[in-house]
């Protein structure tokens, strides 16, 4: 808002208002630019092999899971919260997964809403920390991301859990078989009807957003979600029921991680006691660099779709270029600074200011017309 | 000193404005909100990094580049929107950035107390300097902006709207603090929506209108319609309406009785003792008092925003008994409430004039589970052309348009969920004159239409102006209610600071009687 | 809110609990004095969480339990924290144990520890990775440049008429990293039309060595074999190749060989892993080596112990041998 009072005062000369139009295009466009970039840099780079389907697939459907995390996280950070404990809450999900698969042998239609189920509490718990006893969100999921994690080490005795049982003939049983539906690489749904088939974490993921972006522009809950991200006295004065919001969100991150932890489990054919570990770094970054704001009540998961894509492909692009380990660390910092400038038109403008005002002083009896 | 001259040619928000401030002199800078008053102010104060024109400080050209550089020049600004850290003590905040500090280079906690307790002295507040400011009022957090403003040497101070969160008694305060500035040679820029402060404390005013420059009047020879006339561009003929006089058998829509609230120095709310109000349909009922009298706890109480647990009493609404659980159930149940701080309070400042709009009335637009966006939007529309919003289009950021316009888009998300009791705390703060009579009108039409409306305002002519019936408050108490033909500023004043009335608990019920009688 | 109210009742008899039971796990441990001929042995373990760590506690307690005399206190975990550690030790000093194992997070930082009780007369038994001090009792590994030579000499053996190869490595400033890199490159050097076309830091984790083989793939490199510093590495590159279609071709070796459902023996079995490497844990000699020392009887200072070849051949046997699981 001040950025936009400045607007009224600090732009004058109309030579000016072609470049402002320039600049607040760049800024609608937001974090398109950057995927724009890492698109076109990988095509100019590695044209064929980085557009093959495969090769996308395999870029998305690595992390997946981790957009599925940073779609729950967005709907947290919208209402100014932040949950820490998503990748401890896949972590458990992936391994009570494996371990339902294993040790009970339950169908993969059986898994997945007992998984959600359990991500669904665990948000729960967070909700409740965060409303009712007060705690601020950042130190509670703190703690549970300790707790979580503990559980889930707890439960799987450090010891990691393949998801490829064998049965007595040697061969796969069938829950191992179909469980391997939910990522195992090299496995698709539809296999035959739709070419060479679906991969699962990438339609798991779009469905998510498509859904989430649904919900957050077409329904009360999404509007009271930026509401009380925006303004939460204002929201509460207004009749929304913020605490009941908050617990809401933070249910469904939870919920959303415990979809992702079958993924999580069948993508790498096992439930590994650390799975997860700072996958809400990640999660947190897919939705800034999406333009969502840690102050709350500004952001979308259209904005985190594109935060993901942006992360997963440039690691994509940089690995086929084999970009040494150590310089990609440095690039994907970088990325991430150069988004977040993107999306603050003002602060660009800021800096045009800046320039204008040292190239003024460097003249100084040029401007200025005195009443 | 000799003054400042400056011009800002081509700007849209400000074009071609000159402004001469003597040293010893308070300048009113009027016009109605979004003339550009605070734009100007902030170019003063160095909040604008950029901008057209000249400026000169005691003849020497000036270039303001940021606001720490204003303040070393001696320019001093108070904001409309107080600027204060509220979890740091009213020391630390009057001497923020100009810390006294020890040999060793640590902070002197002792001389920074001593300092501090001066300047407030010098406000003429007495607050212990080691208090929190979220601990305070807004109207000592008001003093202690300017107490703040203070403690620097001085030459320019720039005061946005100062009195608009104050009551009567705290601008008497502030005005004998500016009184006393200019006698020291300062020269102060004053703002402000309420001419008859400007009668008082302005020797010179200029007016703006649509960021333009419209002419400076010595403040003794300017008569107030010339003024009005300045600002608007059209004469006005009466400043606030006539409302009619309600039937005094019409139903009672709102009746709270023994209404308390306990009281919460962590977030300074006071508390309420055994408050009995009621408003018939078609009513509008004022409620004055001091600050920290707890007009605003009445309103909140009844609208549930401090949780059934605080409040006890009985309330009924349309003789049904009525319990305050929570704004959603209030809303529900037909009462809509314009908080006291638009900002902080009533808007997600940086959102759309429609989301902010339709907020509390989602419900009457769901379909199919969705928001259906076409009556939304229609609704939306209807109320924003009905309440005359000023804005480029419903979908225009809301902390984008001026004070006038934001309150009334408060009021329009207010109307959308169709109420039948209607609370209004300081509805025209921060508001310019032509808002201000638009929302008396809209008020007025409201209570024709059989609306019972209760309504906290500082300023006293608009109370006496507006409503049927006063009710004072003194520290959570009824201290008098009066009828339209009865009451006046004086027996206003008077009951609102009849403290040694209340402060005898024994008597206070008698008192409260013989100021009945009166 | 009566909810309100049973959440924090919840949160008040989780904070009860909470000490009382730490109140029952340190019971046992008060009488830490080596009187009447008990003793009372720690152990502090650098990170739980890792299954190779995991896989040498069992084991630890285990061989423990053989000894009628010694105590083994709960484990101690540092979770890959070095200050953590240090603390640990010194705890464990304080309380007078009569020896101390321990599996140091990095050597630097728990040197002056292991110095402390060295000092305070207690035998310090170091495992796997070294401390920058000889005031130790005995130290007992394995060589991880003999891991990677190992895994070296089986590549040059699988083939013969040379080929592409691909590395994947663990955190690259971890020094069994750094080791069996060095171990491997001068193995294959033995086959000079051997090429090492290709290798990338996955992290010793799964999920990034399939994400990495997956684009090594992509880019069209020809691969003979994946060589991964470990058997989830080594399980993730054949997880990545078996969704190109490509894992009939191509061979994959891996190092660690535990025991366990998920790990590199089972796949070596299965056919998935041309071979892998059983690095120890150590467990067994380490009980051994306490149990002397709290008899005074003589050890060696400095035990390396051999890095054992899983092939198809003796997978089966070799997991029957090291399955610990019933003992858990």
């Amino acid at each position: 808002m001040t950025g936009d009072a400045t607007t009224a005062t600090a732009e004058g000369p109309t030579r000016l208002v072609g470049w402002r139009r320039a600049v607040s295009l760049l800024g609608s466009l937001q974090g398109y630019i950057g995927l724009v970039l890492v698109l076109a840099f990988g095509i100019v780079t590695r044209g064929g092999t980085f557009l093959s389907q495969s090769n996308l697939t395999n870029a998305v459907g690595a992390f997946a899971s981790r957009g599925i995390l940073a779609v729950g996280e967005t709907l947290v950070i919208l209402t100014a919260g932040i949950d820490l404990s998503v990748g401890s809450m896949l972590g458990l999900a992936s391994m009570v997964s494996a371990m339902l698969l294993v040790n009970q042998n339950l169908p993969p239609w059986v898994i997945l809403p007992a998984c959600m189920l359990c991500g669904a509490v665990m948000g729960l718990a967070n909700g409740i920390g965060t409303t009712w006893l007060r705690i601020q969100p950042f130190v509670m999921t703190l703690a549970t991301l300790s707790v979580f994690r503990g559980i889930d080490r707890q439960l799987s005795d450090n010891v990691s859990v393949g998801t490829q049982v064998a049965g007595a003939d040697g061969k796969l049983t069938g829950n191992a078989d179909s469980f391997q539906l939910f990522g195992t690489p090299g496995h698709n749904l539809f296999t035959g009807v739709v070419g060479a088939g679906v991969y699962y974490p990438v339609l798991a993921f779009v469905v998510v957003c498509v859904v989430g972006q649904l919900a957050l522009s077409q329904t009360r809950f999404g509007r009271h979600v930026y509401a009380v991200g925006g303004n939460e006295a204002a929201a509460r004065l207004s009749g929304v029921n913020t605490d009941r919001v908050k617990i809401a969100v933070f249910t469904l991150c939870g919920l959303l991680a415990g979809f992702a932890g079958p993924i999580d489990a069948a993508y790498s054919a096992s439930a590994d006691p650390l799975a997860g570990t700072s996958y809400e770094l990640d999660a947190i970054a897919a939705a800034v660099i999406g333009g969502a704001s840690l102050a709350g009540g500004r952001g979308s998961i259209v904005g985190t779709f594109v935060g993901a894509l942006i992360l997963t492909l440039l690691d994509n692009v940089l690995g086929l270029n084999a970009v040494s380990d150590n310089l990609q660390l440095i690039i994907k910092g970088c990325i991430v600074v150069v988004a977040v400038v993107l999306q603050r038109p003002d602060l660009l403008r800021g800096a045009a200011d800046f320039v204008r005002r040292v190239a003024r002083r460097g003249a100084p009896a040029s401007t200025g017309r005195s009443s | 000193m000799r003054g400042i001259g400056k011009s800002f040619p081509g700007v849209r928000a400000l074009a071609g404005v000159r402004l001469d401030v003597h040293a010893g002199e308070v300048h009113a800078l009027l016009g109605e909100n979004g003339a550009g008053k605070s734009t100007l102010c902030n170019v003063l104060s160095g909040a604008f990094g950029s901008y057209e024109g000249s400026v000169e400080l005691a003849g020497e050209p000036v270039a303001l580049h940021s606001p720490g550089h204003a303040r070393r020049l001696g320019i001093g600004m108070i904001h409309q929107e107080l600027t204060l850290v509220p979890d740091m003590s009213v020391a630390d905040n009057i001497l923020l950035g100009a810390e006294p500090r020890t040999r060793l280079g640590r902070v002197d906690a002792r001389r920074m107390r001593d300092r501090a307790a001066t300047l407030l002295a010098d406000v003429g507040l007495r607050l212990d300097p080691r208090q929190p400011v979220r601990q305070c009022r807004i109207a000592e957090q008001q003093l202690i902006e300017l107490a703040k403003a203070l403690s620097g040497d001085l030459r320019v101070l720039i005061m946005d709207e100062p009195t608009s969160a104050l009551a009567d008694a705290e601008v008497r305060r502030l005005f004998a603090v500016i009184r006393t500035l200019t006698a020291r040679g300062v020269a102060v820029v004053y703002i402000s929506h309420r001419l008859e402060e400007l009668e008082e404390i302005a020797d010179t005013v200029t007016v703006l209108r649509d960021g333009g420059y419209v002419g400076t009047r010595a403040m003794a020879g300017a008569d107030r319609a010339e003024l009005i006339g300045m600002m608007v561009g059209r004469p006005l003929g009466e400043l606030y309406p006539r409302p009619a006089s309600v039937a005094a058998d019409a139903p009672v829509r709102l009746r709270a009785e023994r209404l308390t609230l306990t009281g919460d120095t962590r977030t300074g709310r006071t508390a309420l003792h055994d408050v009995d109000v009621h408003v018939r349909a078609g009513e509008i009922v004022g409620l004055a008092g001091l600050m920290g009298a707890g007009r605003t706890e009445v309103l909140e109480s009844v609208y549930g925003a401090h949780g059934p647990r605080a409040v006890t009493g009985r309330v009924t609404l349309d003789g049904v008994p009525y319990r305050p659980r929570s704004p959603r159930w209030a809303i529900r149940h037909g009462l809509a409430m314009v908080a006291e701080d638009r900002k902080a309070q009533s808007l997600v400042l940086g959102n759309t004039v429609r989301f902010n709009a339709s907020l509390a009335a989602l419900a009457r637009f769901r379909r199919y589970g969705r928001v259906d966006r076409r009556a939304e939007g229609r609704a939306v529309d209807e109320q924003v052309a009905a309440l005359r919003v000023r804005t480029p289009g419903t979908q225009a950021v809301v902390g984008t348009l001026s004070g006038g316009n934001q309150q009334k888009v408060v009021l329009a998300k207010c109307l959308l969920t169709r109420p039948s009791v209607l609370l209004l705390d300081e509805p025209t703060r921060g508001v310019d004159v032509g808002a201000k009579a638009e929302i008396y009108a809209i008020c007025h039409r409201l209570a024709e239409q059989g609306t019972a409306i209760l309504m906290v305002s500082s300023e006293l002519p608009e109370l006496l102006a507006l409503c049927d019936r006063i009710v004072v408050l003194c520290e959570g108490r009824v201290t008098a209610e009066l009828d339209r033909a009865e009451a006046t500023q004086e027996r206003i004043l008077t009951a609102a600071m009849a403290r040694g009335t209340v402060l005898t608990r024994t008597a206070a019920g008698r008192t409260e009687e013989e100021v009945h009688d009166r | 809110m009566r909810l309100r109210t049973l959440a924090s009742l919840a949160a008040l008899v989780l904070a009860g609990a909470v000490p009382a039971g730490c109140a029952s796990t340190a019971s046992p441990t008060t009488g830490g004095g080596g009187s009447g001929g008990h003793f009372v042995v720690a152990y502090s373990q650098s990170n739980n969480a890792e299954p190779y760590r995991a896989q040498l506690n069992i084991q630890l307690q285990y061989f423990m339990k053989k000894y009628k005399d010694v105590t083994l206190l709960p484990i101690a975990d540092a979770k890959q924290s070095s200050a953590t550690q240090v603390s640990q030790v010194q705890q464990f000093v304080q309380r007078k144990v009569n020896a101390l194992i321990v599996s140091p997070n990095e050597p630097a930082p728990l040197t002056a520890a292991v110095k402390q009780a060295c000092q305070a007369k207690i035998p310090v038994v170091i495992l796997d990775r070294s401390v920058n001090t000889d005031c130790y009792s005995a130290f007992i590994g394995g060589d991880n440049y003999v891991a990677g030579k190992k895994a070296g000499e089986l590549a040059v053996k699988l083939l013969p008429n040379g080929g592409t190869v691909g590395e994947l490595q663990g955190i690259l400033s971890d020094q069994p990293q750094i080791d069996r890199d060095r171990g491997f490159r001068d193995a294959v050097k033995a086959n000079p039309k051997i090429r090492i076309s290709v290798h990338r830091e996955a992290k010793w984790l799964k999920d990034d060595a399939t994400r990495i083989t997956g684009q090594w793939l992509a880019q069209g490199q020809h691969l003979d074999l994946v060589y991964a510093q470990n058997d989830p590495m080594a399980l993730g590159a054949y997880l990545a190749a078996s969704s190109a279609g490509k894992e009939k071709s191509m061979k994959f070796i891996g190092t660690d060989g535990l025991a366990i459902p998920d790990g590199g023996i089972r796949a070596v079995q299965q056919g998935q892993l041309a071979g892998t490497f059983i690095y120890p844990t150590c467990a067994k000699q380490a009980a051994e080596t306490v149990n002397a020392l709290l008899h005074h009887r003589k050890v060696a200072k400095k035990t390396t112990l051999d890095i054992v070849a899983v092939t198809p051949d003796n997978a089966a046997q070799m997991y029957r041998d090291n399955d610990f699981s019933k003992f858990r």
